[in-house]
């Protein structure tokens, strides 16, 4: 008996073998495949799957409408990066090579948005970014180059940031609180330019934290006593909200101007009652007065998934979002690029014809051969939460 | 490396050039991933599958091979080529650092030591920005250049396959080198690979270094091959992973690593559709691999396919001793642990040529004096020499180059080494140098030696087969022949005819006596009296860790110290007042019982009967089966045939819990008390199986009957003397109400006043109505207050009846010293 | 000022350190293994107390009482499935076993619990705050030292004064011995492992009010905790609790003297430097090994 399960067990890991083997030889039928490598599972899933929905309702509506290229339709092809650069850059190639997606859309994790870069440039496959904000990302000086982003850039908000504490705080000393990761190290970059480049502010102290980090007194303790006068935060929900506790613990009131990272997952849930004290920088809302885009799109998100029934449902609406509209936008590129082919397409997406009306703005050749972002300092908007609703302050 | 791993190494390189060729880039990358964790695989097979250690932090070193490869060709335009062994190199001498605090340590603290050193790495590779570009890591890292031309993804890959193909064939030759099965039989037994002069720190430094190297050097293709790397290209759960590489594929083989790494890097490659619920899924085929295949995947075939033909050894003239071996002399050695004189003063000489034995009862410091001798101990007075050498104090694996080869009480094989390979390591002496990494151990001179010396111990068995799977009698003659391997001048055996039957006895003792003819000095520790007494030329006498007596064999079976030291001395003042009273009904019944440990029979057909208020005693030398039988009886040996029945109900079979609780409780030999625990917590652990109405009163009873331990109630008991140690384990048994109880040796290491008042409890609880099965080699006093007794020698009961009529038998004379021949 | 705030940060996060390290003591003594995946067991605790009190809308000690059954027979699952088969054939694969173990529940809590880590609702233990030493403390980061260390009296009262806990002693010196007590040594060891992850779950529950509620919360307490058990010398349980509140301490006092860069680098390493002069730990006793 035993040996009998052996044998069998290994028949069947020699299937799976050659079944990996040949999916290798798999060819691409007759829909357009559309590639997602995000972080599926992990500290990171929520932003994964606000990305997906995004996507999948600009699909929805673009299948509904007949598809492209004389009716093909739009598939979207998924893998999990696990939130690592290694990981995240064997899925892309899966997808490139296997699946022979047209273009794909990345994550949340700028260190594995980086490690895509070189791999979407040889390959001549458009890689999109609608979340990943690290500077690098785009400016990535190759040419041609073959990654877009519709979303912040690092640089640009790093400069927002700085300048808000100072005209909306009066602050003129500042501290840092940054995640000890590479989106924390890219902004400490940026953020430090940026305070070079603004006489009013000055920066009086860096501290970083884990992800698993429970009390930042310690940090927060070293910043106050620094002089700081507003901190500017850099990192994901989870790990936001716990400053935010160690703050309100130590009764410091200091003001916070926070990156995005803490618009999803449940912020004012886990930061509690100092939540609307943390302003942060948005590409969008879905609270408020909404436009026909804004709409047509939270009523398709609550038609299709279960767990939403308004804009409060929402979860980490920046990935949905930009999603949104970078899919449409790509959708707008292969029809005028009139194929699949990757350099056309690129080409298409660098040279867009007529407008967009999207979710965020409205588009007017959004892209060009030397920017590849498709927002800018304009675009972005500061919020804060007002209960579970995200309300802006200017 | 034979034809046959040539000729695998062709196949694997003419498949994998084959399948390299049919596969997009994607596949190539896939496959050349598993090549080079497959490369970490290998490395870490020589520490997981040789040495026996675990290592949770390997990434570390696969981070420092690629951190070096991406520091040196981006930031100062060094080749790849050089890059990757400065890459290796580095890892490895990072490893044996890192081994330094790993090598005290074992277990779940080396785990800890390498899982804080992967931590570490990859958080100071964050964390040095200007070297490490902190966590963006290394971008643009480039393609190895060769003859001008940069690798693309598939040449990459036709790179990995020759570092796979050449980490292969370094670990093959490795493993079948003197390096390799040194590591094997320091895993196998520390104790033994010392007695055979290896040092293992020099060893396991040697292990953890070589393992790293092969981590540092896939790194560094790695890390050409991404083209980018940061810290979080190195977390700890890969480490985890590649572990589970050499687990998975089957550690100590060759080819585990290789399939695990396939495995594991392309398994999940294969479900990536299920985007996020693959790791589910990845553990949960971990865990069944795991249990349906323990040896790992190619332990599980190499389980299926037949076994090789089996070879005996080839007889050939053999050299066993040296032309002039040197004399043993041992002066005035003494050693103290925790207070107790375990050895004090003794002093002797062993002869080239002559067979020289240590006896004494248990506990007498034989052992000890042994363990001095082999450096295992060092002694805190006197000094051991041979010939002129001076070795006190040194280690044992010094002791043992130096020429003394000793053998086991428990035979202490290299379980997992075939028999040959047992002897071949032991002609190393202990040295192994550089070149003879790739050097075979197994030379046809050494081979034919082995073989002679086996033949020459008399060992007829498969030559090739796997030590730990031998019967008990050939491991005695492997461990002697090993022992011969080694040409040493004296042999030390200890207890070599533990647990053989009387044919095998013979035949060893008839191997000492030729291994002394030969030249040898043997030095022989030995409870079969028989045996000793028929191939002694000079016998020593220990007891209580002073040498009592010295002389012939002759000499001391007519010493009345001797046998007073063996027997003790029966004390009439315990004797029942009363005449034996008729006996009432039988409590415990015992029915052809046997017992064996492996193939070795213990006990033979015991017959036995108990009567409710009796005393009965069961005397024997020293591996009569006493102890044995003991154990059988009260469930922690499973016997192997027979009938235990206690009032009527049957008890073979029951587990040791459940035979206390019904009422059979045994005192052990040794006290067994639990030391840290206070006396009056261990007399209320007694009631833990039956607990009394009254628990309090009960332990309050026991104080009272014992009131040397009721000053002490609330003292560690492992802080009491042996004497007070032996009553509270009394104590601990009586307090269960036992509807009989058993005692195990109660006067083992006791001195001769601590005895008598001993015998007196035991008479008092025997007229306090108690039943009790008593096995003591202090056969007098066991004679003096028992009312029926057996006399046990050999398996078998050889005598039984009343204390006269066993006295009047003259069975224990005989029992105890051996028939005088 | 910053030393004081440093000290009370330090001793809540070593007291919760030290109850899961408890947990790793308890099953090493008794069976000379461990749930590697102890961190799991943690998470399992706060997600099935928070899902029993928001999701269910149920009463805080109810769900409390559901956490520690939940890890407590986890604890029990873990060692049935994971660690006593691969003990019985003498393989120390029950280490892997008890990792891949871990990562199955982690998934299956990520897919059953949700993505997103949530927030347990504050209690007056955690929204309000008193005064210490001029330093704003909150009741539950006081709470979890005294429970931590309550339990490790209660642990020791168990150990000494109960016949269960005195059995359980019993079979950490002696199984043979134990076993002619009468003493079930399997019962024992199952015990020992539902008694680790009770703790588990303790520790997960006490800290959840301040952290948040994922199903990788538990990843990195695991292996603190781990560190923990190892630096206290796994076979003493005053030990494990002390090397707990000092890693804790030195943790938050490196963070706040030096600044936060350096804090894993430099507990870590002193792990392995105090592991390389105290082969067994700060507060261990040498095995005596025999020939």
């Amino acid at each position: 008996m035993r040996s009998f399960i052996r044998t069998r067990m290994l028949t069947a890991l020699a299937g799976v073998g050659i079944a990996a083997l040949s999916a290798g030889l798999a060819a691409a039928a007759d829909p357009i495949k559309i590639g997602h490598v995000a972080a599926l599972s992990g500290a990171s899933a929520q932003s994964g799957e606000a990305i997906t929905r995004g996507l999948m309702v600009a699909i929805d509506e673009i299948n509904a409408a007949g598809g492209l290229l004389d009716g093909r339709m739009l598939e979207l092809v998924q893998r999990d990066d696990e939130s690592r650069p290694p990981r995240g850059l064997i899925a892309a190639r899966e997808l490139i090579f296997n699946e022979e997606v047209t273009a794909f859309f990345g994550g949340i994790d700028s260190p594995v948005g980086l490690a895509i870069v070189p791999l979407a440039n040889q390959t001549e496959t458009p890689f999109i970014a609608v979340w990943a904000a690290a500077t690098g990302i785009t400016r990535n000086g190759a040419d041609p180059n073959f990654v877009f982003r519709v979303s912040a850039i690092d640089a640009l908000v790093d400069v927002k940031l700085i300048d808000y504490a100072n005209t909306k705080f009066g602050a003129s000393k500042v501290g840092l609180m940054l995640i000890n990761n590479p989106w924390g190290e890219s902004n400490e970059r940026g953020l430090t330019a940026a305070d070079d480049a603004n006489d009013a502010v000055e920066i009086v102290g860096i501290e970083t934290f884990e992800n698993a980090d429970v009390d930042m007194t310690p940090q927060l303790t070293r910043l106050r006593d620094a002089g700081a006068e507003a901190i500017i935060l850099v990192t994901n929900t989870p790990p936001g909200a716990q400053m935010m506790k160690s703050r309100e613990r130590m009764g410091w009131d200091a003001p916070v101007v926070s990156h995005w990272g803490i618009a999803g997952g449940r912020f004012p849930e886990l930061a509690g009652p100092t939540a609307p004290d943390a302003h942060f920088i948005q590409t969008y809302s879905f609270h408020g007065e909404q436009g026909p885009v804004g709409e047509k799109v939270i009523s398709m998100l609550a038609e299709k998934y279960d767990d939403v029934e308004d804009a409060g449902d929402i979860m980490a609406p920046v990935g949905t979002a930009n999603a949104y509209d970078a899919m449409h936008l790509l959708a707008l590129a292969i029809t005028q690029a009139g194929s699949t082919d990757g350099d056309a397409i690129r080409q298409a997406l660098e040279d867009l014809d007529g407008t967009y009306e999207g979710l965020i703005k409205t588009y007017e050749k959004p892209f060009s051969a030397e920017n590849h972002d498709a927002l800018g300092p304009d675009d972005y908007i500061m919020v804060h939460y007002e209960g579970d609703e995200v309300v802006p302050t200017e | 490396m034979t034809l046959k791993h040539l000729l695998g190494g062709v196949l694997i390189a003419a498949v994998a050039i084959a399948v390299i060729g049919q596969s997009n880039a994607y596949l190539v990358y896939v496959l050349s991933m598993a090549g080079l964790t497959a490369v970490v695989g290998i490395g870490l097979n020589i520490l997981v599958g040789l040495t026996g250690q675990i290592s949770l932090g390997h990434v570390g070193f696969y981070a420092i091979g690629a951190y070096t490869v991406g520091i040196l060709t981006v930031s100062h335009g060094i080749s790849f080529w050089l890059a990757l062994p400065l890459g290796g190199v580095l890892a490895g001498l990072t490893g044996a650092l890192v081994s330094i605090p790993a090598l005290r340590v074992r277990g779940p603290y080396l785990a800890m030591v390498t899982i804080a050193f992967g931590f570490i790495v990859e958080q100071g590779a964050a964390e040095m920005e200007g070297l490490t570009g902190g966590w963006n890591g290394i971008l643009g890292i480039m393609p190895p250049v060769l003859f001008g031309t940069m690798f693309g993804p598939t040449e990459i890959a036709y790179l990995v396959l020759v570092l796979m193909l050449a980490a292969l064939a370094f670990y093959t030759l490795f493993s079948a080198s003197p390096w390799g099965k040194a590591l094997r039989a320091l895993r196998d037994s520390e104790v033994a690979a010392q007695s055979i002069g290896f040092n293992p720190v020099l060893l396991r430094c040697a292990a953890f270094a070589v393992s790293a190297v092969f981590a540092g050097l896939a790194g560094g293709v790695y890390a050409a091959m991404s083209g980018f790397i940061s810290p979080e290209s190195f977390p700890f759960f890969e480490s985890i992973m590649f572990l589970l590489v050499v687990m998975i594929g089957g550690a100590d083989t060759i080819l585990g690593p290789v399939i695990g790494a396939f495995l594991i890097v392309l398994l999940p490659e294969a479900f990536s559709w299920l985007a996020e619920y693959r790791l589910l899924l990845v553990a949960a085929l971990l865990l069944v691999v795991l249990r349906l295949a323990p040896g790992g995947i190619v332990g599980a075939v190499t389980g299926l396919l037949p076994a090789a033909k089996a070879r005996t050894a080839t007889a050939a003239a053999v050299e066993v001793a040296p032309s002039s071996a040197r004399p043993l002399v041992v002066d005035a050695i003494a050693i103290t642990f925790g207070g107790v004189k375990a050895v004090q003063g003794v002093s002797f000489r062993a002869e080239p040529g002559k067979v020289t034995s240590i006896i004494g009862p248990n506990g007498a410091g034989k052992t000890t004096a042994l363990n001095i001798v082999a450096g295992y101990y060092s002694p805190d007075k006197g000094n051991v020499r041979l010939g002129d050498t001076d070795l006190t104090g040194r280690r044992s694996h010094r002791v043992a180059r130096a020429g003394i080869a000793r053998t086991y009480q428990t035979t202490q094989l290299f379980e997992h080494m075939s028999v040959i390979d047992n002897l071949m390591i032991a002609m190393k002496h202990g040295r192994v140098g550089g070149v003879e990494t790739v050097l075979p151990l197994a030379t046809t001179a050494r081979r034919r030696r082995a073989e002679a010396l086996l033949a020459f111990t008399g060992y007829s068995g498969d030559v090739e087969r796997t030590a730990g799977t031998l019967p008990h009698v050939d491991k005695r003659l492997v461990e002697i022949a090993r022992a011969l391997a080694f040409r040493p001048d004296v042999v030390l055996l200890d207890e070599p005819a533990a647990g053989l039957s009387e044919d095998d006895t013979q035949r060893v003792g008839t191997l000492l006596k030729r291994l002394a003819d030969e030249g040898l000095t043997i030095v022989l520790i030995e409870h079969d009296m028989p045996l000793v007494m028929g191939i002694s030329d000079h016998i020593l006498v220990l007891d209580q860790g002073v040498k009592i007596a010295e002389g012939t064999p002759a000499a001391i079976r007519e010493n009345p110290a001797v046998l007073k030291a063996y027997l003790g001395e029966g004390a009439s003042a315990v004797r029942r007042a009363a005449p034996a009273k008729v006996p009432g009904d039988v409590t415990l019944m015992v029915a052809n019982l046997s017992a064996s440990y492996g193939a070795s029979e213990v006990l033979r057909g015991i017959d036995l009967k108990v009567s409710k208020g009796e005393l009965v005693a069961v005397l024997g030398a020293n591996g009569a089966g006493k102890s044995t039988l003991m154990r059988a009886l009260s469930g922690l040996h499973r016997p192997v045939g027979g009938q235990i029945q206690l009032a009527g109900d049957h008890l073979e079979g029951e587990s040791a819990d459940r035979i206390a609780r019904r009422g059979l409780v045994l005192v052990p030999e040794g006290r067994q008390v639990f030391g840290q625990l206070s006396v009056v917590q261990n007399i209320k652990l007694g009631a833990y199986g039956r607990p009394p109405a009254d628990l309090s009163a009960a332990v309050d009873e026991m104080l009272t009957r014992f009131p040397r331990l009721r000053e002490r109630q609330n003292q560690p008991a492992g802080l009491l003397s042996g004497g007070e140690q032996q009553m509270l384990a009394i104590a601990r048994g009586l307090i269960a109400r036992p509807t009989v109880l058993l005692l195990d040796e109660p006067s083992l290491g006791l001195a001769p006043k601590l005895i008598e008042e001993l015998y007196a409890i035991l008479a008092a609880l025997r007229d306090d109505g108690a039943t009790i099965l008593l096995v003591d080699q202090m056969a007098d006093m066991a004679l003096s207050i028992a009312d029926r007794a057996y006399v046990l020698s050999g398996g078998v009961f050889v005598a039984s009846g009343t204390p006269d009529a066993v006295r009047a038998s003259h069975t224990l004379e005989d029992a105890y010293l051996g028939a005088a021949s | 000022m910053l030393i004081l705030s440093a000290l009370v940060t330090g001793l809540g996060l070593g007291a919760m350190y030290g109850l899961l390290a408890l947990g790793f003591y308890v099953t090493y003594v008794v069976s000379n293994t461990v749930n590697f995946a102890q961190g799991s067991t943690m998470m399992l605790g706060a997600v099935v107390t928070f899902s029993v009190w928001v999701t269910f809308g149920l009463p805080v000690p109810l769900a409390i009482l559901a956490g520690l059954f939940a890890s407590t027979l986890w604890g029990l699952v873990v060692e049935r499935v994971a660690v006593r088969p691969f003990v019985r054939r003498g393989s120390e694969a029950w280490l892997m076993a008890t990792v891949a173990l871990g990562l199955l529940i982690d998934n299956i809590v990520l897919f059953t619990f949700g993505r997103d880590p949530r927030g347990m609702p504050p209690t007056p233990l955690t929204s309000s705050t008193f005064q210490l030493f001029g330093l704003n403390v909150q009741p539950q980061q006081v709470l979890i030292p005294v429970v931590g260390l309550t339990l490790a009296v209660l642990l020791t009262l168990f150990f000494r004064r109960t016949r269960h806990g005195l059995a359980m002693m019993a079979v950490v010196q002696n199984q043979a011995a134990a076993r002619l007590m009468g003493i079930n040594v399997s019962m024992v060891v199952s015990g020992a492992f539902a008694l680790s992850g009770f703790f588990a779950g303790v520790a997960g529950i006490l800290i959840a009010p301040l952290f948040t509620v994922s199903s990788t919360m538990g990843t990195m307490f695991g292996i603190k905790a781990f560190a923990v058990a190892i630096l206290g010398g796994i076979t003493n349980p005053w030990g494990v609790m002390c090397a707990g509140l000092l890693y804790g301490i030195a943790e938050a006092l490196i963070t706040a003297l030096f600044g936060s860069t350096y804090t894993q680098i430099s507990t870590f390493g002193l792990v392995i430097v105090a592991l390389a002069l105290r082969p067994d730990g700060l507060f261990g006793t040498r095995e005596v090994k025999k020939v």
